[in-house]
C-alpha cells in the first residue's frame, strides 16, 4: 500500500515539475493565416521571418525604433557604486519616470553612455525603486564611476507585455488578434487589434480615418465599455501601469497592421495559385532580395505615421460651438433629421431608435470586397455581424457625454458601418441630434410640436450643467 | 514513542494558540480597526464568539493531551467497548445548543441595526446616495443629479461612475445595491460590509463611515473567471467634498467640448 502512495506522490511531483518548465521560446505570436493562407508558402515564411525579426515573440519582443512607439526611455546618472550596487539617479524631466517604479526595469538593463563602460549594457538583477538601487546580475567587468551617464529602455514594452498577459490576453489573445480562451463566448467579440481599427476615437474620419489617440484608448481601459464585456480596470492599474499596457496594445496594432500590409503587397504576384506559374520561385527570390526589404520599411513608416499623426495637435474633434441648449425644439429638430433623409439614421437605427432599421433586413455589400455578404443585416469591418444601438436603452459604450455623441456622429464609429457626418451635417445639426439622441431613452415619444412647459423645464435641466 | 505522539498532538493546538495570538500585531488580523460603529459591534459579536471558542478549544485539547498522557503511562489497563452513555450524550447536545442560543438571542439587535429597514438610521431609506449595479466584471455607480432623490429608473440627469464609490463622512447614507447577471458579494472590509447582490433584486446597504479614507471595494463571490477585476474604492470625505464631487461628476457628464458651456450660452443668448 505505502508503495503505491509513494508512486502517486511521484507522479504529481512529475507533474508539477513538467508544468514549470515550459519553453519560453516556442511562445510565439499567432499568424493572421486566414490572409497568410493565401500566399505562396516561400512568402508567407518571409512574411513570418519579417514579423520574428522586427517584434520578435511574446516573451521575447523586439523594439522596432522605427514605429512610433514609446519603448519606455529614462536617462540616469550613477551616484555610487558599492560592489555590485549601483546607486542612480533618473532624470526627472524624463516624462515617463513614473514607469520607473516598475520591477519590470531590473530586466531591462542599463546602457552607460559616458565614461569607462560607455556602450555596455549591464543586466540587473533587482531594482529598489524607493532607494534607485540596482544590483547587477554579472560582475561589473569596467566599474562605472560617479557621475557616469545611462538609458534605461525598453520596460514599457516587458512591462505592458506582463499586465497584458494578466488582464487583457485572456480574451484579446496573445497576439490581440481578438481570439483569446474566453473570446468565443463573448458578443460583442472582443477587438481584433491587428486592423489598427479601434471605434470610440476622439479623432476625426475625413477624408481618412484618423487613429486612436493614447487618451482614446486609456478612456476605453478607464471607464470600460458599457453593454459589452470590457470592464473598467481603475483603480486596479495605476498610471504607470495604464501608460505600459496602452504601449503593448499599440504595439500590438501596428504589428497587425503591417502583418497585413505585407501579405496584401505579396498577394499581387506570389498568391497561392500562381504556385505552378512558370519561374514564380525565381521572381519571388528576386523580389524577396531587391524590393521586399524596402517595401517592409515603407510600409512600417505609413503605419507609424497614421499613429503618430493621432497623437498631433488638433486632431481630437472639438465642435466649434457648445452644445446646443436642450430644448424641445431642439430635439424636435434633431428627430427631424433622425428621421429624414439627409442623415438617414432611421435607416439603421429604425424609426424608434431601437436598432431595427430597414438596413438591417437587407443583404449588405462589404465596402473591402465589394461582395455582397452571405447573410442579412449589417458587418463591421472583422466581418462580425453588428446590430445598430438601440437607442432607448441609454447604454453609451463610447461614453455619454455630449461630447462623446457628438464624436460619434461626426465622425462615425470607425470599423462599423456608422459613417461620419462631418460633411453631411453642420455643427448645430449635430448638436440637434445629441440631444434628441440623450433624450430617446427618457422621452421615447419626442413630442410632435414643442410644447411650452417641457422647454422650460429641459432649459433648467440644462441650468445644472456649469 | 508514546510519549512522542501525546508531544505531537499538544503541539499542534499550543502552535495555533500561539499563532492567533501574534496575528494581530503582524496585520494577519482584521484590516485596522472598524471605520464604522456597526462595524465596530460586528468585531465585537466576533470577539465574544473567539472567546467562546478559545475556551471550548482549550479545555478539549487539554482533556485529550491528559487523557493521552495517563494512557502512555499505563499498561495495565486495557480499552473497554461501551455502547455510550446517555448522560453524556445529553451534556454534550445541550451545552452547545445552549451557547448557539445564547448567540442567536445576543447578535439580534446587531442584525437588526445591520440589516431590518425598519431600523435604519432616519433619513437613510428616503434617500438613497447611490446605486450601485455589479456587472462581470466591474461596480457602476449612478447617483442623483445634486438637490435630487435617487429614482429606481435612470433620470435624464443622473450621474455615472464607475468602480469608484464616495460617501460623506459622519453621515449615514444608503446605497441600492444590484446585479446585471450573476451573484456578486459588494465587500467593504474596513466597514465589515459584505452583502450578496443577486440578479432581479434591489438589496439596500447603509454605513455611517466614521474615517475619511479610501477603503477597498472588492467582489466577495466569486463570479467568473475575472472576479479578481472588481477591484474598486470607496472614497470617505467630508460632505463638502463629497458634494463637490458630484457636481465635478456632472461637470464631466456635460463635458461638450467647453468646459463653460452654460455661460458661452447664455451670452448668445
Amino acid at each position: 500500500m505505502s508503495v503505491r502512495w509513494q508512486s502517486l506522490i511521484a507522479v504529481m511531483l512529475a507533474g508539477l515539475l513538467a508544468g514549470c518548465g515550459g519553453d519560453a521560446s516556442k511562445v510565439r505570436f499567432a499568424e493572421n493565416s486566414a490572409l497568410a493562407k493565401q500566399l505562396l508558402p516561400k512568402a508567407r515564411k518571409a512574411v513570418q521571418k519579417t514579423l520574428d525579426e522586427h517584434f520578435g515573440a511574446p516573451l521575447d519582443s523586439v523594439a522596432w525604433l522605427k514605429l512610433p512607439v514609446n519603448y519606455g526611455k529614462a536617462e540616469g546618472t550613477v551616484k555610487s557604486v558599492d560592489g555590485q550596487k549601483l546607486s542612480v539617479e533618473f532624470n526627472k524631466e524624463a516624462s515617463d519616470v513614473e514607469s520607473l517604479m516598475s520591477p519590470e526595469l531590473a530586466r531591462a538593463g542599463l546602457l552607460f553612455t559616458s565614461g569607462a563602460s560607455v556602450g555596455k549594457q549591464v543586466l540587473l538583477a533587482k531594482f529598489d525603486p524607493k532607494a534607485n538601487v540596482f544590483e547587477a546580475l554579472q560582475t561589473l567587468e569596467s566599474l562605472p564611476a560617479k557621475d557616469d551617464t545611462f538609458v534605461a529602455a525598453g520596460h514599457f514594452l516587458r512591462h505592458g507585455r506582463k499586465l497584458y498577459a494578466r488582464h487583457c490576453q485572456h480574451c484579446h489573445g496573445v497576439s490581440g488578434d481578438g481570439d483569446g480562451t474566453t473570446a468565443k463566448y463573448l458578443y460583442p467579440r472582443p477587438r481584433d487589434y491587428r486592423l489598427g481599427v479601434f471605434k470610440f476615437t476622439s479623432t476625426g474620419s475625413f477624408p481618412a480615418p484618423i487613429k486612436a489617440t493614447r487618451d482614446d484608448l486609456k478612456r476605453v481601459i478607464a471607464q470600460g465599455i458599457p453593454g459589452t464585456y470590457m470592464p473598467s480596470f481603475v483603480p486596479m492599474l495605476k498610471e504607470n501601469e495604464l501608460v505600459a499596457i496602452i504601449e503593448y496594445i499599440r504595439w500590438l496594432a501596428m504589428r497587425g497592421e503591417i502583418e497585413k500590409g505585407l501579405i496584401t503587397e505579396l498577394k499581387g504576384e506570389f498568391s497561392r495559385d500562381r504556385s505552378k506559374d512558370d519561374g514564380i520561385d525565381k521572381a519571388l527570390e528576386t523580389y524577396l532580395a531587391e524590393t521586399y526589404p524596402n517595401f517592409v520599411n515603407e510600409i512600417a513608416g505609413e503605419v507609424g505615421e497614421k499613429w503618430s499623426g493621432a497623437e498631433e495637435e488638433g486632431t481630437a474633434i472639438i465642435p466649434k460651438k457648445p452644445r446646443t441648449p436642450d430644448t424641445a425644439e431642439s430635439r424636435h429638430r434633431g428627430k427631424e433629421l433622425f428621421l429624414g433623409n439627409k442623415a438617414k439614421c432611421v435607416n439603421c437605427h429604425g424609426p424608434a431608435g431601437r436598432g431595427n432599421g430597414p438596413m438591417t433586413e437587407d443583404f449588405q455589400r462589404n465596402p473591402a470586397t465589394n461582395e455582397v455578404y452571405a447573410e442579412r443585416g449589417l458587418f463591421d469591418a472583422w466581418d462580425q455581424p453588428i446590430k445598430p444601438r438601440d437607442l432607448t436603452r441609454g447604454i453609451y459604450r463610447g461614453g455619454r457625454r455630449p461630447i462623446d455623441i457628438y464624436r460619434r456622429i461626426y465622425a462615425g464609429i470607425k470599423g462599423t458601418p456608422m459613417p461620419g457626418n462631418s460633411q453631411a451635417l453642420s455643427e448645430a445639426e449635430i448638436w440637434d441630434l445629441v440631444n434628441y439622441a440623450l433624450s430617446v431613452p427618457y422621452d421615447p415619444q419626442a413630442p410632435k410640436s414643442p410644447k411650452p412647459h417641457s422647454v422650460a423645464e429641459h432649459s433648467t435641466d440644462h441650468g445644472h450643467a456649469n | 514513542m508514546r510519549k512522542f505522539w501525546v508531544l505531537f498532538f499538544m503541539f499542534w493546538p499550543i502552535a495555533a494558540i500561539v499563532y492567533s495570538a501574534m496575528s494581530p500585531s503582524y496585520h494577519w488580523w482584521f484590516p485596522g480597526a472598524s471605520v464604522t460603529d456597526l462595524g465596530q459591534r460586528i468585531d465585537n459579536l466576533f470577539y465574544l464568539i473567539l472567546i467562546i471558542i478559545t475556551v471550548v478549544f482549550i479545555g478539549t485539547q487539554i482533556a485529550l493531551g491528559y487523557a493521552l498522557w495517563k494512557a502512555a503511562h499505563n499498561d495495565d489497563d486495557k480499552a473497554q467497548f461501551s455502547h455510550g452513555s446517555h448522560n453524556l450524550e445529553v451534556i454534550w447536545s445541550v451545552a452547545p445548543a445552549v451557547i448557539l442560543l445564547f448567540l442567536a438571542l445576543y447578535q439580534m439587535d446587531v442584525w437588526r441595526d445591520f440589516r431590518v429597514k425598519a431600523y435604519f438610521p432616519e433619513g437613510t431609506i428616503e434617500t438613497p446616495i447611490a446605486e450601485v449595479t455589479a456587472r462581470q466584471f466591474e461596480w457602476r455607480i449612478r447617483y442623483p443629479a445634486p438637490g435630487k432623490k435617487l429614482q429606481p429608473k435612470p433620470q435624464p440627469d443622473d450621474l455615472y461612475a464607475v468602480n469608484e464609490l464616495r460617501a460623506p463622512i459622519g453621515r449615514a447614507v444608503m446605497i441600492q445595491l444590484r446585479s446585471e447577471d450573476v451573484q456578486h458579494a459588494f465587500f467593504l472590509p474596513h466597514l465589515r460590509i459584505k452583502q450578496d447582490a443577486i440578479p432581479g433584486q434591489i438589496i439596500p446597504i447603509w454605513f455611517k463611515a466614521e474615517k475619511k479614507g479610501i477603503y477597498e471595494l472588492l467582489c466577495a463571490e466569486l463570479c467568473g473567471w475575472g472576479h479578481y477585476k472588481m477591484r474598486a474604492q470607496l472614497t470617505v470625505e467630508r460632505e463638502v467634498e463629497f458634494q463637490g464631487y458630484l457636481k465635478k461628476l456632472q461637470a464631466d457628464q456635460n463635458y461638450d467640448g467647453f468646459p463653460t458651456s452654460d455661460s458661452v450660452a447664455k451670452k448668445e443668448e
